[in-house]
């Protein structure tokens, strides 16, 4: 009974010791895990890592730290897309592969769920801590201990569902685990139930960046930036924050019914006994199609600011930018029936739901032609973030084109659930949202690092990704065209067989692209003392956080900045260029209020952790625990008084003269 | 600077080397046997594939420009290249941005009534208008990892194996059963529609032309989806009828026991033929959901389903 309550369903059993391939990756992780471990305790860092990283609230460093997961997790998400590809291309004819269903289908998913959750979310997160408070001014988010919560929170989701490569299985169900196939009677295993934590813990997360985010966009912008005059990136970052507070609520619900269904009986999706499949796959597309709004907003800001930065010129059609983003975030909400027309909803119902979608491409098409008419009359500078800007136009242009056929009913119900819609939005999503966020961290790397990255190697591993894309991605159009599905295991017809050769060499070349990017990480941390950046504006930059030094210091501005245009920096600089910058002898500092640090946010995370993996094997003891650890630190937390402190006015100075003579 | 541009040099001849290659793959894919969409051999899929080259086309007509205005500009505008006309604060103008407000709109609203009215012509559930005969009926019953069709006019099903007339619009009426959501397709016939238990989808589709053409599940079902495919064979009315005289003959009948027996889960199941099939099936499997009360599936006394694929492997 004890022993029951204490471990639930769990049982050395669930260690999955008979395949090869995961114990190999389970190892691999458990390894490299202890590898960090070793080096951290034998350089006797612990005390750093505690008080600099995990503790920290600082946005520039929860950045950091969003960063570095997202990376972790595109390895592991490749490795799902590198495990699919080889399987396709060897399963034709009479040959399975090497991948049973039962593993195949647990891969697609895992792929579908961290690349999503756990690639793309943290990459936006990512640039919008580094970004958003420098380029409006602040000195910090509006909820600096909430910000390092919604990153632990992120992170023990992601964490649970690497958990589950090693012990017991992960969803068999495909990235949204439609029921009935996620109930309990076709998935009785505990992958339905990771996939319900991990998403639901990091979804919390999400949710909460997503009102921090809002309000200090709205609460904390300095003195003089208007809305009309916010950096298109701010912009951009408070539209997909807006539809994170919109649409996050609905996939937290809808994963809670789904968990119901699960654990107690009920027949909210089952097929049977009253139970609506139908309902659980609108509400996730309710949430589901804002979610890729969410992700290629934040993208299209840095296409934005990058353009204009690296065209040297005014970003074209300001106004019609914002108005176009503002139409994007409302009709996104309107658009979810597109996932399935095929559900048999009637002409109207699909018809409606096809124009609203088409209607979309208008304001896309619209910042599109922003972006070529700010080059227009430039000085480009071909820098690697224009590089990839570059590139994103003619995937981005594929990408929105089979987007609108396949907003087309009855073309749809031709491609729908084929490799044709596997190969749009991984146009869109790599083509699109990648490419951007990869442009992105190229370009705010020197601000939150303080060197910029090695551009050779950068060159490369953009030709090798572009490259690469174009070779993995295109076969699969003409696939889906030819009737081929997705989530296909084995086909018997070796004339497919030639498509999925070349695909997955072009996964082979997107994986020297992502080896390329991992050398020119560690070129330029070898080389950092040459790739520094003395000055705080690598690139002659034209909006706030390149008037700080790089990295920004604790503070960001020793003196909150006043302005008065749309390109402040870029303003100031044309004005004062000949007269020299103004000395901070000559400034008069003031000591500068700033947050403490708290472990609160990392100790909810862990405890929320343990009520999820708690919930997912059914053990009562431990959920308990978790669960009133959540609670306790909670309202520990908010009888603490000791929050915040001054920074005194002598280290501003001292750091900001050092800042300056390092600069000239 | 010279570096930069032998870059891009480099990378837009590979680009145009790539694409090269990739549409002689897909010429050597066309000499092959095409199969989907762009093969049709029914009416609808016919308009489907006119509609997927019209959509196509209008797209183009602002695609293609953005692709060479990208290229164009980043080429012509860099800073290596010395342009003399530099306007660093030139950021708006009415007329440009009307431009591209506008011909979107326009292409748009063209596109959008094309759409409404095939939306509507091409409605899976609505009968195909222009032909005077009667839709032929066939049932059509997901079940785990294979396809049971029904002809309740002739009495008689087939596992896997569809046999139609040509030039005559069938009509399927689709549900599933022990299995989760599933999507009924016959990529050259037309389109694709979604399967559920208690609920009853249907599909019209009228096959033009003669020949064999595979059908299949599109919708991820479990570990049985990859081969839950069926051979569809078109062929001329009168070899019809000489198929269903023959099957008529078949000792081998569609009882309950039978049909309980295909509630089991299987992977790659052979055709397997009945003549006689239990009378109203069809809706007593959808009835068997819709009036299902308890907590319990309504086929979990035919085995958990999940333990019993366990045991297959």
């Amino acid at each position: 009974m004890l022993e029951h309550l204490l471990f639930g369903n769990l049982t050395l059993e669930a260690i999955p010791l008979h395949s090869p391939i995961i114990v190999g990756a389970g190892l691999f992780m458990v390894l490299v895990a202890l590898a960090v471990v070793v080096l951290i305790t034998i350089y006797g860092q612990w005390s750093y890592i505690w008080n600099e990283w995990i503790t920290s609230v600082d946005h520039k460093k929860i950045g950091i730290m969003y960063l570095i997961l997202s990376g972790v997790m595109l390895l592991r998400g490749f490795s799902d897309a590198i495990l699919m590809r080889s399987q396709q291309a060897i399963a034709a004819g009479n040959n399975l592969g090497y991948l049973p269903p039962e593993h195949y289908d647990q891969i697609f998913s895992a792929h579908g769920v961290i690349m999503i959750f756990f690639v793309a979310m943290p990459m936006m997160f990512a640039l919008l801590n580094i970004a958003v408070p420098l380029q409006i001014g602040a000195r910090d988010v509006a909820y600096p201990y909430l910000n390092s919560l919604s990153f632990w929170l992120t992170f023990v989701g992601a964490m649970l569902c690497n958990a589950s490569l090693v012990i017991g299985d992960f969803a068999k169900t495909g990235w949204l685990a439609y029921p009935p196939l996620a109930e309990l009677y076709y998935s009785p295993g505990v992958g339905v139930d990771y996939f319900i934590w991990s998403l639901q813990i990091a979804g919390v997360g999400t949710l909460l960046a997503g009102i921090n985010f809002i309000a200090t966009i709205i609460k904390m912008r300095c003195k003089g930036m208007t809305l009309m005059r916010m950096p298109i990136f701010v912009w951009s970052a408070l539209c997909a924050m807006i539809l994170v507070a919109l649409a996050f609520p609905v996939l937290t619900v809808t994963l809670a019914l789904l968990f119901l269904d699960r654990m107690f009986g009920m027949h909210f999706f089952t097929d049977f006994a009253g139970g609506n499949i139908m309902m659980y796959i609108n509400l996730i597309w309710v949430w589901g199609h804002p979610e890729v709004y969410i992700l290629i907003l934040p993208a299209f800001g840095v296409f934005s600011e990058v353009v204009a930065t690296f065209s040297q010129k005014v970003l074209f059609g300001y106004v019609t930018m914002v108005w176009a983003i503002a139409i994007i975030t409302f009709l996104s909400f309107v658009v979810w029936l597109h996932h399935f027309f095929t559900m048999g909803a009637g002409a109207d119902v699909n018809a409606f739901f096809g124009v609203a979608t088409m209607i979309i491409a208008i304001p896309t098409g619209v910042k599109v032609f922003n972006w070529l008419f700010t080059m227009y009359q430039g000085r480009i500078i071909l820098a690697t973030p224009m590089l990839w800007v570059t590139a994103f136009f003619t995937t981005f242009a594929i990408g929105g084109m089979t987007g609108v056929m396949m907003a087309v009913p009855p073309v749809d119900f031709q491609v729908h659930n084929s490799l044709f819609l596997v190969a749009h939005f991984h146009n869109v999503i790599i083509g699109g949202v990648l490419f951007g966020y990869f442009a992105g961290i190229i370009y705010w790397f020197p601000k939150a690092f303080g060197f910029r990255l090695d551009e050779t190697w950068g060159k490369w591993a953009f030709a090798f990704w572009v490259l690469g894309f174009y070779v993995a991605f295109m076969p699969l159009y003409v696939l889906g065209l030819n009737g081929f599905m997705r989530r296909v295991n084995h086909y018997s017809d070796t004339m497919y067989q030639p498509y999925f050769i070349v695909a997955a060499i072009g996964a082979g070349l997107i994986l020297i692209g992502i080896f390329l990017q991992i050398g020119q990480l560690i070129v330029s941390i070898k080389n950092r003392h040459a790739l520094r950046d003395r000055t705080g504006d690598p690139w002659h930059g034209r909006t706030l956080e390149w008037s700080v030094s790089s990295p920004a210091p604790l503070y960001n501005f020793a003196v909150l900045p006043t302005v008065d245009s749309r390109d402040p920096f870029w303003a100031y600089k044309e004005t004062h260029l000949a007269e020299g910058h103004v000395h901070p002898k000559d400034l008069h500092f003031q000591p500068i209020h700033l947050p403490k640090n708290t472990a609160a946010g990392f100790i909810i995370a862990m405890f929320a952790g343990i009520t999820g993996f708690a919930l997912i094997w059914h053990m009562w003891i431990p959920g308990v625990i978790g669960f009133l650890g959540v609670i306790l630190t909670l309202i520990a937390k908010t009888f603490s008084t000791d929050t915040d402190y001054y920074l005194d006015a002598e280290t501003v100075r001292r750091t900001e003269l050092a800042h300056l003579k390092e600069a000239i | 600077m010279i570096a930069r541009m032998r870059m891009l040099k480099s990378v837009t001849r590979w680009l145009l080397l790539l694409m090269c290659g990739f549409t002689m793959l897909c010429l050597a894919g066309c000499s092959g046997h095409v199969v989907g969409l762009l093969n049709p051999k029914g009416i609808i899929a016919h308009e489907e594939r006119k509609l997927f080259f019209d959509t196509l086309a209008l797209m183009l007509i602002v695609v293609l420009p953005v692709i060479v205005m990208s290229f164009t500009f980043v080429y012509h505008y860099q800073v290596s290249h010395r342009v003399k006309e530099y306007k660093p604060n030139w950021g708006h103008s009415l007329f440009l941005e009307s431009l591209w407000w506008g011909i979107p709109c326009v292409i748009i609203v063209i596109l959008a009534v094309l759409t409404w009215k095939k939306t509507y012509e091409l409605d899976p559930f609505k009968k195909i208008t222009g032909t005077d005969q009667a839709p032929m009926l066939i049932q059509v019953i997901a079940l785990p990892w294979k396809w049971l069709f029904i002809y309740p006019q002739q009495d008689i099903a087939t596992i896997n194996y569809l046999m139609i007339p040509v030039g005559r619009q069938v009509e399927y009426r689709i549900t599933t059963d022990n299995v989760p959501m599933s999507a009924f397709f016959i990529p050259q016939l037309g389109s694709q529609i979604y399967t559920m238990a208690g609920m009853r989808s249907r599909l019209h589709l009228l096959a033009n032309q003669p020949g064999d053409y595979e059908g299949m599940n599109t919708q991820y079902n479990g570990a049985g989806f990859s081969d839950m495919h069926f051979m569809v064979h078109v062929v001329e009315p009168d070899k019809l009828q000489q198929w269903f005289t023959q099957m008529k003959k078949s000792p081998n009948r569609l009882t309950d026991a039978a049909y309980h027996k295909l509630l089991n889960p299987a992977i790659g199941v052979k055709p397997q033929f009945f003549s006689g099939v239990t009378t109203g099936l069809f809706e007593s499997v959808i009835a068997t959901y819709m009036n299902s009360l308890g907590t319990v599936h309504p086929r979990n006394n035919e085995g958990q389903f999940y333990l019993r694929q366990m045991n297959k492997e």
